[in-house]
């Protein structure tokens, strides 16, 4: 077993009472927006995490309040075409770090604890600021003493200080921070990132997820930013599809990291593709944020490759030359500044 | 001439990363904490010139980390910006902005924070 040093992180969240739906399907027979996004927002559902990953079928994972868990199912279920592998999970709950500084040996790291502790995982999104796993509840004590393995956090010395410090009750996935509703969704900012690669890889097991977390520690001892990663289930086949994107430039390095340390997985490769990155405020949240996204660009007809919500922010993936029209539209459907910086950059 | 430091205290991580994009991209330094208890240590540490403090908080929230730090005379001069999520934006809380003044906090922004003003009242108090 590889021996790391620990990485000093500031901060670690755990929010309980979720319910976890998964859906697979071919293209087109589950519509991002009106077959999940639209119902759920109709429903007042609240979206606190969501990844969803395009290929050659589309696998979404969602996470809602428990209470409203069944009823996202239901809605879910109704609206998605016969083809569709729909899989309810009650009792989840997401686990985020914070920051990742879009360093991959961090999110590697976070990655690698969630296979040392063997938990079942139901899904990964990142945010600007954080990445976030989707899990069973009765795994959280696991992957959090397996987290303080692998980091030092500046305000908890041990998995104890960490869970008496957790504020009564719990914090909970269906907390709803702010209430507001605006005619027009205000964001703190739209960050457009030209020039990426898109990678992809089905991962079957714990060793799998492990060696993948190599890959990325081993991107990030290169300097190399990961300015996006999520993953999401293939049910029938049981693997995780991870998506990532790294600087369109490195095709060849990245590639052969992969191979190496992925020997046997199929990888999926993109390229150019684009990503737009709507920092807050607070759309892990409130309902509907989601679903004034998708459908905007599925009015538009801008395909997405990829997206993740969770934390404050939707971060999503599309095809380099959708670009222009993609930023056009987001800048109609919400009340953006005109100048945003563009945040952390590099390789 | 070393670049002004500016904490940021909030226990949402993407609002924190925007705020500090937004001041890093103006030239200040920025330091990170995510909650009030982590705020303490981190002002410990190194004073800030101007501290960016949200109100709802774990551990310890916003109003009592600004009234420990107007009350203690080492830290009673550092500028104090509040984020109040609190108002007609949210009326589901249940801070108010008569415990802000009374904690003597040098500027109040109402959530959703709009960058500009924010960074304009931090500009204000260095």
């Amino acid at each position: 077993m590889e021996k790391f040093e620990r990485i000093r992180i500031g901060g670690l969240k755990v929010m309980e009472g979720g319910a976890c739906v998964a859906a697979s399907s071919p293209p087109a027979a589950l519509r991002l927006d009106a077959d999940v996004c639209a119902p759920l927002a109709r429903n007042r559902i609240n979206l606190t995490f969501l990844t969803h990953i395009a290929g050659d079928h589309d696998h979404q994972v969602l996470c809602t309040g428990a209470e409203a868990g069944g009823t996202a199912y239901t809605l879910v279920k109704t609206h998605a075409a016969p083809e569709t592998a729909v899989q309810l999970q009650p009792g989840a709950a997401i686990v985020a770090l914070y920051p990742h500084d879009q360093r991959p040996e961090i999110i590697g790291n976070f990655i690698r604890s969630l296979a040392r502790a063997r938990v079942r995982l139901g899904g990964l999104a990142s945010s600007p600021s954080a990445i976030a796993a989707l899990l069973p509840f009765r795994h959280a004590k696991a992957i959090v003493g397996q987290l303080f393995e692998n980091f030092r956090f500046s305000a908890f010395a041990s998995p104890e200080d960490f869970f008496a410090a957790q504020p009564p009750p719990a914090e909970l996935v269906e907390k709803v921070v702010a209430t507001y509703q605006e005619k027009v969704i205000k964001v703190y900012c739209i960050v457009a990132r030209p020039d990426l690669d898109l990678w992809g890889a089905g991962i079957s097991s714990a060793t799998g997820l492990e060696r993948l977390a190599g890959a990325l520690m081993d991107l990030g001892e290169l300097g190399w930013r990961l300015p996006f990663l999520a993953a999401a289930p293939e049910l029938g086949s049981g693997e995780l599809l991870v998506s990532f994107s790294t600087q369109g430039d490195r095709y060849g390095e990245v590639r052969d990291i992969l191979a190496r340390r992925l020997p046997g997985v199929k990888l999926m490769h993109l390229a150019p593709v684009a990503g737009l990155f709507l920092h807050g405020p607070h759309f892990g949240d409130r309902y509907g944020i989601a679903h004034t996204l998708t459908e905007a660009l599925e009015k538009a007809h801008i395909p997405l490759v990829a997206l993740s919500c969770t934390i404050s922010s939707i971060s999503l993936l599309i095809r380099q030359q959708e670009l222009a029209a993609a930023q056009l539209v987001l800048g109609n459907t919400f009340a953006a500044p005109v100048a945003c910086p563009a945040g952390p950059s590099g390789p | 001439m070393s670049a002004k430091y500016v904490l940021i205290v909030d226990d949402d991580p993407d609002l924190v990363e925007t705020v500090s994009m937004m001041l890093e991209s103006k030239g200040y330094e920025v330091g990170k904490a995510y909650d009030g208890v982590e705020g303490e240590e981190a002002i410990k540490q190194r004073r800030p010139d101007v501290l960016v403090l949200d109100v709802m908080m774990p551990r310890k929230n916003g109003y009592q980390l600004c009234k420990e730090l107007k009350s203690n005379k080492w830290t009673e001069e550092i500028p104090v910006v509040l984020l109040t999520a609190v108002g007609e934006a949210v009326p589901t809380t249940s801070y108010s902005h008569a415990e802000g003044l009374a904690v003597e906090a040098d500027d109040f922004i109402p959530k959703p924070v709009d960058a500009a003003t924010l960074v304009e009242a931090v500009e204000r108090l260095l």
